[in-house]
């Protein structure tokens, strides 16, 4: 890791747009490419989720869209999803109905919890799985880590849908 | 070569620095000083005043007073529809479009009284080049800051500001990124920094990691409408009750007491405003809210960062408002260490100004500043959902991309709508820009591929392309800013502002020879009517020439309410050649009765 931010650091002093201010117009739009470029590139390969995205679509393992994601939710987030949903449809009953906002904020709340401990329990096993990809290579390994971002969506788009609700009850 | 400056734009005072021998300093007036208060008036003949004398104007037309412009950057007339009334200045504008701040009969945008601040600038630091003998002293070119929370309709509304001015600008950079600059300069360290600015107006926290020269942020956050100005507001409030006067110029009087009275507080442990005493605890649970409002702020971009407290390694403080001990008490016990503040708060942006303007023009590599963005940008999408296309806290410059497709059969036209912001839902993000990307080749539905693409350059400011993949047609897109200027309106201010420059010129010429025509004028019948002249007038005046002389004078009274200079300058040299010969002999009989030793009238 302190490889990488190095040599991000000295890349960057080679393209940066702050070294080519006098240049050619070509040499100033190569910099302003060039130095983007290294920089979405250290952002996808710092952040750990994002680095797991970028190495599945290398390997042609990429989720293909919403429609495999859907098909593919494992059962155990299956449970927690249609509990969640239901969970939704009240607390929208509940608001039509004009309860106050105190009472269906606090259920949204609540409701989130368990969501967000699944989340950082996939987070951990993300890391611990990319750890054993980086050392084996194993495909094997790949694969596991294409599912775990699948559900990961899943329970972000989950999370989403708490915020969509919360969001709405502010306004 | 003409030169470069660093310049550092605030709510409240302004600055311009540059380097000199490798140091930078700060341009300072005669009386040693470096701020130029950030205020414009317009007088009623129509001159235009910038900083101490536009703030001494506060006092006596605050109406045609305008301060604290920096907050309607960017902004909408909604925008300030509340903030507005706590002004004495007109805040106008259509619905829909830039704030106007209406001085006397005319109205400027905010990015135009920003340009008479720059302007100022300008000229302080050419005056400077000049008086140290510099064969080229133009400044053309200048670095100037904004607070790292700015999005982008406020970057491009400060450098469109720089452009009227006059004043290419190198790079917009962040003001507590430009302050770190400034510290890391004696120092060749590395670790984290936390800097915490808390200006008039503004209030950014922004962590930095320091490692070979190279500061790279690692993530910022803030609020663009907290600040010293917010403690004045609350202060007035308090001792408003007594205030029998409330117009506007004895509301700006209580404002500067209010000022006065904070720099008292952070001395002393009591003060008095308008008669009113005040003690240091109060004015610290008057305050309270306000600092507490820093602190959120500083633990999301701990949070974004990936760090805890104790792992920052030193705290800088920048802005006025930091020199209150509230504040450093607060930021101390946040970070669990004493906060820096060797440098002058109120000056270390503009330094750090100048170090990256000098980076720029020589191409030194020892320091790299890496900048974020502090928004994520992002579009429409169905539903009125924003989908993020690059995230806050992306070092920039950053790109990114998004594929669009046609709803429709043969739709040559998409809408797209460009937000920044955190939040899920379009209403409550920023409004960027909306345009309608045209061109599409007729293509059954879905069937195009329309890649957008987004690039957010050094400064922080946006530019969009497109490209239909399919047919290989490329869009350059016209992006009207939801609440800013044109290009050909950027254009047109700053031709403008060369003519009010030179219409100002006019009425100053205009005032010196009325002065002058009134001088030879009062003179004359000052002359006419003195009892020496009585004694020489039969003698030494002709009959012809005291005629010619009153039949000049009585045509330049004609003339001196005209308002051609000319005709105004060809009497009143009329005049003086007319009196000529009446003044020789006025002079010979002073001259001789003072030799005789007599009074004039006794001759």
């Amino acid at each position: 890791m302190a490889d990488f931010e190095q040599r991000y650091r000295a890349l960057s002093r080679q393209f940066h747009p702050d070294y080519f201010y006098n240049a050619a117009p070509a040499e100033r739009r190569a910099s302003l490419e060039k130095s983007s470029y290294l920089n979405d590139a250290y952002r996808t390969l710092r952040n750990p989720i994002s680095r797991v995205d970028y190495l599945l679509k290398l390997e042609g393992l990429a989720p293909q869209g919403p429609e495999q994601a859907s098909k593919q939710v494992p059962a155990g987030l299956l449970e927690e999803v249609f509990a969640l949903n239901e969970e939704l449809d009240e607390v929208r009953e509940q608001r039509s109905s004009g309860a106050p906002a105190e009472i269906w904020k606090g259920r949204l709340e609540r409701a989130r919890q368990p969501i967000e401990a699944k989340r950082a329990e996939h987070e951990a096993q993300l890391r611990e799985l990319s750890a054993r990809w980086d050392a084996t290579g194993d495909r094997k390994v790949l694969e596991a880590l294409r599912d775990r971002i699948i559900e990961r969506n899943y329970i972000i788009n989950l999370l989403a849908g708490i915020e969509r609700e919360l969001a709405a009850s502010l306004s | 070569m003409s030169k470069v400056v660093g310049i550092d734009l605030g709510t409240t005072n302004s600055l311009v620095a540059y380097i000199k021998d490798g140091v930078p300093i700060v341009i300072r007036d005669q009386n040693g000083d470096g701020l130029v208060p950030s205020v414009v008036s317009v007088s009623q003949d129509n001159t235009i005043h910038v900083g101490r004398e536009a703030q001494r104007r506060l006092l006596t037309d605050a109406a045609r007073t305008a301060y604290s412009v920096k907050r309607f950057m960017g902004k909408g007339r909604e925008d300030v529809r509340h903030e507005a009334e706590h002004f004495p200045f007109r805040v106008a504008g259509d619905s829909g479009e830039v704030v106007r701040i209406g001085l006397g009969d005319r109205e400027f945008t905010p990015p135009e009284i920003s340009a008479f601040i720059l302007r100022e600038l300008k000229h302080r630091a050419e005056a400077h080049f000049a008086e140290l003998g510099e064969v080229d002293n133009e400044v053309d070119r200048a670095v100037i800051t904004v607070p790292a929370y700015f999005n982008d309709a406020q970057r491009t509304a400060t450098r469109d500001a720089g452009r009227i001015a006059g004043l290419e600008v190198l790079r917009i950079i962040n003001e507590p990124t430009a302050a770190s600059l400034a510290y890391g300069l004696d120092k060749k360290h590395s670790g984290v920094i936390a800097v915490y600015d808390l200006g008039g107006g503004t209030f950014d926290i922004s962590i930095l990691r320091v490692e070979d020269g190279v500061f790279q942020v690692l993530s910022t956050n803030g609020d663009t409408h907290l600040g010293g100005d917010d403690i004045d507001v609350l202060l007035m409030d308090r001792v408003m009750g007594g205030q029998a006067d409330r117009t506007p110029e004895a509301v700006q009087e209580l404002r500067q007491a209010v000022i006065q009275s904070k720099l008292d507080l952070s001395e002393r442990d009591e003060t008095t405003i308008n008669g009113q005493r005040i003690t240091r605890a109060e004015f610290e649970a008057l305050i309270a809210p306000i600092v507490e409002r820093t602190i959120g702020p500083c633990r999301q971009a701990l949070a974004d960062a990936g760090l805890e407290p104790s792992q920052i390694d030193e705290v800088v403080l920048v802005g006025g408002s930091t020199r209150i001990p509230l504040v450093r008490r607060k930021v101390e016990e946040l970070f669990g260490r004493r906060p820096h503040s060797e440098l002058n708060p109120d000056e270390v942006v503009a330094l750090g100004a100048a170090v990256q303007a000098d980076i720029l023009v020589t191409g030194n590599r020892e320091m790299l500043l890496l900048d974020v963005t502090p928004l994520s940008l992002g579009i429409e999408t169905m539903g009125g959902v924003v989908s993020k296309i690059i995230l806050r806290n992306s070092t920039i410059p950053a790109t990114g991309s998004e594929m669009f497709t046609t709803a429709v059969d043969n739709q040559t036209a998409v809408d797209i709508h460009v937000l920044q912001g955190e939040r899920e839902l379009v209403a409550d993000n920023r409004s960027l820009y909306r345009f309608k990307l045209r061109g599409i080749p007729p293509m059954p539905a879905g069937l195009p591929r329309v890649q957008v693409q987004f690039q957010i350059d050094a400064s922080g400011i946006l530019s969009v392309t497109a490209r239909e993949l399919r047919t290989e047609i490329e869009q350059t897109i016209e992006v009207k800013p939801s609440y800013g200027l044109t290009d050909e309106e950027v254009e047109r201010m700053l031709l403008e502002s060369f003519e009010h420059a030179e219409a100002d010129f006019a009425a100053r010429q205009l005032i010196e020879a009325r002065n002058e025509a009134e001088s030879v004028i009062q003179a004359t019948e000052k002359s006419l009517r003195s009892p020496e002249f009585a004694s020489i007038e039969t003698t030494e005046i002709s009959a012809d020439e005291r005629k010619k002389i009153e039949s000049v004078l009585a045509g330049l009274k004609m003339v001196l309410k005209s308002t051609d200079r000319e005709t105004i300058q060809k009497w009143t040299h009329a005049l003086n050649d007319a009196t000529q010969h009446l003044a020789e002999v006025m002079m010979n009989r002073s001259v001789s009765a003072a030799l005789a030793g007599k009074n004039v009238d006794d001759v």
